[in-house]
């Protein structure tokens, strides 16, 4: 046997896993192929009443009426051709950019068929798929930047939570409203700072100090709203941090409506997710900070501060958290409440690994649990279709999926958790 | 450049590690520094690197006094440290490894310049003949070639002395000829060497000049051609060293342990032994050869039951025993000595007579009824520490606190401590001094001379050859080849553990 054979079936070990996963994943497509077509099938005739505002919200809409078997079949369609390519192309196939094809369809299908036949406006419900996934995808991209330097980071909820409390409360006592954001900002870096001390610091195991960190953000917030914000409402009303209308571009019909007169919060995730998917793959700092999360002593022996790096990380991912909490208390919320966050925080760190640690993926994943939730919230509101609990657990019904390998193997940085000792 | 260390001295709570080292190599000359584990070599690179002060002593380069406070001043006086595991990043690609911490980049977000560094290490790897291709991901390389990305490393950062750390631990004998030969080039092109390793063979092949340390001293001075092998030895260790081990021809005896088409996973989804057969003999030693992580790991712990067989048979004395548990194992007549001692030989905390009843702690004389008998523990684990010279102040010290010698013959004690048919010891002197290398080949040969069959794995070349009846060599997962000892040249055995066909 010559080494050219030998390294052959060395290297078919791990190919082959990956051969596996693929084939997995196509014939999971081929499932959702031959479920949107018999799905197709059964709504026979029934029909989508679906509509948009056209030029402002409450004004006139635009009724769509459609056979709901035609979204099943165009999005059968297109799980078929993805499948036909997972098949053909194996691991290199890009499946992740695929979903992002077919999600649209399958929304406009599923949501098709959970109304029924009922009418509604849908473009509530896309604007709220939009503005959920805007604190979602900052905190899960809190939570890349720090895995990525090696800390894990599983207290984003306790810094969502604080974030908003120390939004409304800024922002109530300096009436601007550019105050709520700073504030959020502020504390998230402190409790970064925080948890850094106790992870990098005294070496406290990370996922008992997030915990801490979770279960004391909320006691301390539940404490401070009964006992100071209910006796002093002042403190309790922020200048709302209302969405914005963009020129031109908002007076595109029914696309206008829905995509360019969101929260501000949401154009800032998107340039956020833009600016630090660059900086973490293609700049020096990414460099050593992906150094720093997979093999920290490969970075130190070439001198780079790895604990600094880590402390840095961890003071700019809290930063962004409590800046994204600060939404959470400042968009017609009518101020902090109790539980404010309700579990945002872990939807971003489920986001985070469902996106394979990439901020554009991660993104992606929180739009599709925005939409879980705003899709929820219309059919509470219209009393039709699932209980809403149903899908409040898809994201972490997906999540179990995507961590249990099944899919394809996602890979987290292989250093994350673990402290660095130089020498 | 010229370095010099003078009278350097480090202490560690407990540990002189560095006594007054003072050792200098001159601008194009390579520097062997030879010593035994322990003896103070890594703690003296150390600090050399900035990874730790020194308490007194001074480095000169160039005559000039310098101070290290931390790798980057390190690195940035000239000093590459290829460290003796890797450091490198196994996602990364061969630029990025090499570039990190000294990364070209353009723009005002300091954007990482891939095509510069790309162009000047293609330049250097020509330069130097080490031939990588630097879009390979490191985790798809080759150990010997992850090694030339480390030596590139230090050559992009333009060291001009390169410290070298157990360079050849996980090269076959012809990757490390090819080693020698870039050393050799880059002292020609004036670069200073130091190349620190245990093996005598090593620095006599390559190095100028010896330094020898022992104990963290420095035990003499002297250049390959004053020296030979036994007086390196000796120097060494302060004493005269048999360099073979002295043992009978095998008289082998019908098979014990009989493997046949074995296939064990790696748990990562592929298989790290494949279809592996074959036979121990009653009083023979079978010596397993091979790089670091070709299935050895893997092999050993599927014959002592920590880890499931996928397919084939493991027979013992013409039982099978696939799927059976360590202990059922164990107590079917397997001793084993682990390879990671300090992981799976013993239990830290835990004192020298609890860890030698880790075996049979569980039934009589140790213990009825669920209830221990310290009484017979104490008196059966006092015989042990004077049967193995185990040099301990007391059988209730924690086995932590002993050397690693000590460690491993109490290990020993308590798994010869019974009727032995097999022996499976994985690197069973990996990290021991000379003293307690040559005790523990000579329990193991002991063993076989009993009449039980025993499996060494081991990468150590020369303990391959000095120990093993018959030779076999794992690449990839399978057993390439299996050689009478007599046939078991150095050269054939390092072309199978390369994958060359036998």
């Amino acid at each position: 046997m010559s080494t050219a054979v030998m390294s052959a079936v060395a290297e078919s070990a791990e190919q082959r896993a990956a051969l596996r996963s693929a084939r997995i994943r196509a014939v999971i497509f081929l499932l959702f192929t031959l479920a949107s077509f018999s799905a197709a099938s059964a709504a026979g005739a029934k029909e989508a009443i679906f509509s948009f505002w056209i030029d402002k919200i409450g004004g006139k809409d635009i009724i769509l009426t459609f056979p709901i078997a035609v979204p099943w079949l165009i999005s059968g369609a297109i799980s078929g051709a993805i499948a036909t390519l997972q098949f053909l192309r194996g691991a290199s196939f890009r499946w992740r950019a695929a979903i992002g094809i077919a999600a649209p369809f399958y929304a406009v299908a599923t949501v098709g068929a959970l109304l029924d036949g009922t009418a509604a406006n849908l473009t509530v419900l896309f604007t709220g798929t939009l503005n959920y996934a805007a604190p979602v995808a900052i905190g899960s991209l809190a939570g890349i930047i720090s895995e990525r330097s090696g800390v894990l980071n599983i207290a984003i909820e306790g810094k969502f939570l604080l974030g908003a409390l120390a939004g409304a409360v800024a922002s109530s006592l300096f009436g601007v409203a550019i105050a709520g954001p700073i504030a959020g900002l502020l504390i998230g870096a402190a409790v970064g700072l925080l948890l850094a001390v106790l992870g990098l610091r005294y070496k406290v195991d990370q996922i008992v100090a997030g915990t801490i960190i979770n279960i004391g953000a909320l006691g301390i917030t539940n404490f401070l709203y009964l006992r100071v914000l209910q006796r002093y409402p002042d403190l309790n009303q922020p200048v709302n941090i209302d969405p914005v209308t963009i020129p031109v571009l908002s007076d595109i019909p029914v696309i206008g409506n829905i995509f360019f007169n969101l929260s501000p919060y949401f154009y800032v995730a998107v340039l956020l997710v833009g600016f630090f998917t660059y900086a973490i793959f293609k700049t020096r700092w990414g460099l050593r900070l992906r150094a720093s999360g997979e093999q920290p002593s490969a970075a130190g022996t070439v001198g780079v501060d790895v604990i600094k790096l880590r402390y840095r990380s961890m003071i700019l991912a809290g930063a962004l958290a409590g800046f994204a909490g600060s939404y959470l208390a400042l968009s017609g919320t009518g101020g902090f409440g109790m539980g404010i966050s309700s579990g945002r925080g872990f939807i971003a760190l489920a986001a985070l690994i469902f996106g394979a640690w990439h901020p554009v993926y991660a993104f992606g994943a929180a739009l599709i649990f925005g939409f879980a939730d705003a899709t929820q919230t219309l059919l509470s509101i219209l009393g039709v279709g699932l209980p809403p609990q149903v899908l409040l657990a898809v994201p972490y019904v997906m999540t179990i999926i995507v961590v249990a390998g099944l899919i394809g193997r996602v890979r987290g940085p292989a250093s994350a958790g673990r402290p660095y000792e130089q020498g | 450049m010229r370095l010099e260390l003078r009278e350097i001295t480090k202490q560690f709570p407990g540990v002189l590690a560095n006594d007054r080292v003072s050792i200098a190599v001159d601008k194009g000359e390579v520097l062997g520094l030879l010593g035994e584990n322990g003896a103070g070599k890594t703690t003296l690179m150390n600090i050399l690197s900035g990874l730790y002060r020194p308490d007194s002593g001074a480095i000169l380069i160039d005559g000039t006094e310098r101070v290290f406070r931390d790798p980057a001043e390190a690195i940035a006086a000239g000093i590459g440290m290829v460290h003796q595991h890797f450091m490198l990043v196994p996602v990364f690609d061969v630029i990025e490894s090499v570039a990190l911490g000294a990364e070209p980049t353009t723009g005002p977000l300091g954007t990482f310049d891939r095509a510069t560094a790309r162009k000047q290490i293609i330049e250097l790897s020509e330069r130097y003949g080490l031939a990588v291709d630097p879009d390979a991901k490191i985790e798809n390389l080759p150990v010997g070639v992850r090694q030339r990305v480390e030596i590139l490393k230090a050559l992009y950062r333009k060291s001009d002395i390169l410290v070298l750390d157990e360079p050849s631990a996980v090269l076959t004998p012809q990757e490390t000829e090819e080693l020698f030969e870039i050393i050799r080039g880059l002292a020609k092109a004036g670069t200073s060497v130091i190349f620190i390793t245990h093996k005598l063979n090593e620095v006599l092949a390559v190095a100028d000049r010896i330094t020898v340390l022992r104990r963290g001293a420095v035990a003499g001075n002297t250049t390959p051609s004053k020296a030979d092998a036994s007086s390196l030895a000796e120097m060494m260790v302060g004493r005269e060293v048999q360099l073979t081990v002295s043992r009978g021809a095998s008289k082998p005896g019908k098979p014990i342990l009989q493997v046949q088409a074995m296939n064990v996973l790696d748990g990562r989804g592929g298989v790290a032994v494949h279809e592996a057969s074959f036979e121990v003999h009653a009083g023979e030693i079978l010596a397993v050869a091979g790089v670091q992580g070709n299935g050895q790991t893997e092999l050993v712990e599927a014959l002592t039951g920590l880890r499931p067989i996928d397919s084939g048979s493991l027979i013992l004395d013409g039982n099978h025993l696939e799927g059976g548990s360590p202990r059922h194992i164990a107590d079917a007549g397997v001793a084993h000595i682990p390879e990671d001692r300090s992981r799976d030989g013993m239990i830290k905390g835990m004192t020298v007579a609890e860890n030698y009843v880790l075996n049979a702690y569980h039934r009589p004389p140790f213990s009825t009824g669920g209830r221990l008998d310290l009484k017979a523990i104490a008196a059966r684990a006092t015989q042990a520490v004077k049967d193995f010279d185990v040099r301990t102040p007391s059988i209730d010290t924690d086995i932590a606190s002993l050397s690693g010698g000590n460690q491993q013959k109490v290990i020993v004690a308590r798994e010869f401590g019974r009727d032995v048919r097999l022996v499976v010891a994985a690197q069973p002197t990996r990290g021991l001094d000379v003293g307690s290398i040559e005790y523990i080949h000579h329990r193991i040969v002991e063993q076989r001379d009993a009449g039980a069959a025993v499996l060494i794995v081991s990468t150590e070349l020369d303990e391959v050859l000095a120990l093993g009846d018959r030779v076999a060599v794992m690449y990839e997962g399978r057993i390439v080849g299996i050689l009478d000892a007599k046939d078991a040249t150095r050269e054939r055995v390092g072309l199978l553990m390369g994958g060359a066909v036998a």
